[in-house]
């Protein structure tokens, strides 16, 4: 097991529905903590992670802040269309403060995940890190 | 690049107060008066960029134009998820109109109880001044007690009708700012 969705990983950002070239989407995937990337109005926002080819995944964490609903979604498609429901969550405020959530997945693949942030506490969300618990599916 | 935030604002007031002509005028660059009164039926979305003062950074501003009666509110309600900002309209010769804003402005913010949205009041038909019944000071006095800011225009001679939304945009820009901000010192 190791962590899938980081760009070092081979991992892409290959949907975004925000981009503010100071904090794009890829650094949600850099495996830094201290980079985020930042929604710029209006909700639902969406990102897809593609990764290196398909993947089994076990857990999936997300570090963010001011979400509220956030829905996951897994496509185990070469293009990323066909997603399927992974998990709803309804996460609490946190006034601006890191929010953290982990899934458990039990070997589940996909070659993209979709976030979608339905909701929010603010007018803005950051995600400051992604990290996915998987490994290629051999075959 | 220039960054491009995006907001969702919300346009609100009694039917007639000038919320159609308002918005055509301001998407239109003040080309663009509706001549022929429509009756908004349910919800008009419009788009419209605008570049926030001394940045090199626009916000596209979503403009929802709602219908102000009350027969279409549940619809109309179901469009106000998420809303960035507000925009509320009276007819400074209606008096009606001017007592309804506080009940809209409610609808709105009841959204969002949480969150700070930018908003403004706009005293819309100064043009008709001798028909006037709602002062300046007691439009002003409402902005002030509600935490609006507070505008005079007349849609019909184009006046002063681009200044609210340049506001909200203004504000908005500075929110973003300010969480950019926020989320740098949390790391
Ligand atoms: N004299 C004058 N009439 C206006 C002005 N703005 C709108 N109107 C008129 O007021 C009526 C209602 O305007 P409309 O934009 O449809 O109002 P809405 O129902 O709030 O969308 C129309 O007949 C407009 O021509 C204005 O600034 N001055
Ligand atoms: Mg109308």
């Amino acid at each position: 097991m190791f962590d899938v969705a980081l760009s070092a990983a081979g991992a892409q950002i290959s949907f975004a529905t925000s981009c503010d070239e100071n904090f794009p989407p890829e650094h949600i995937i850099d495996g830094k903590d201290d980079t985020f990337w930042s929604s710029t109005g209006l909700f639902p926002q969406e990102f897809v992670v593609t990764f290196a080819s398909l993947m089994n995944i076990n857990t999936i964490k997300i570090e963010c802040s001011n979400v509220r609903k956030l829905l996951i979604e897994r496509s185990v498609q070469n293009e990323p269309d066909d997603f399927e429901p992974v998990e709803q969550k309804d996460m609490e405020n946190s006034d601006g403060q890191w929010q953290s959530e982990e899934i458990s997945v039990s070997n589940m693949t996909a070659v993209h995940l979709k976030f979608t942030v339905m909701a929010a506490y603010d007018h803005f969300v950051a995600v400051h890190r992604l990290h996915v618990d998987g490994n290629a599916v051999h075959g | 690049m220039p960054n491009s935030l995006r907001a969702k604002c919300i346009i609100v007031g009694d039917s007639c107060s000038g919320k159609s002509a308002i918005t055509q005028v301001f998407h239109s660059d003040g080309s663009h008066f509706p001549k022929n009164y429509a009756m908004t039926t349910g919800v008009e979305l419009v788009t419209k960029p605008v570049h926030v003062q001394d940045t090199h950074d626009a916000v596209e501003l979503f403009i929802y134009d709602s219908a102000g009666k009350e027969l279409f509110s549940d619809m109309v309600q179901n469009h106000w998820a998420n809303p960035s900002m507000v925009v509320v309209v009276y007819d400074v010769t209606n008096e009606t109109s001017f007592n309804s804003c506080a009940k809209w402005l409610e609808r709105v913010r009841s959204q969002k109880p949480s969150v700070t949205m930018p908003s403004v009041l706009i005293a819309n038909k100064i043009d008709l001044d001798e028909r006037r019944v709602v002062s300046m000071k007691e439009g002003q006095d409402f902005a002030d007690s509600n935490g609006l800011e507070y505008f005079e225009c007349s849609a019909k001679e184009m006046q002063n009708v681009e200044q609210p939304f340049l506001y909200l945009a203004k504000t908005f820009h500075k929110l973003y700012q300010d969480r950019i901000e926020y989320f740098m010192s949390m790391t």
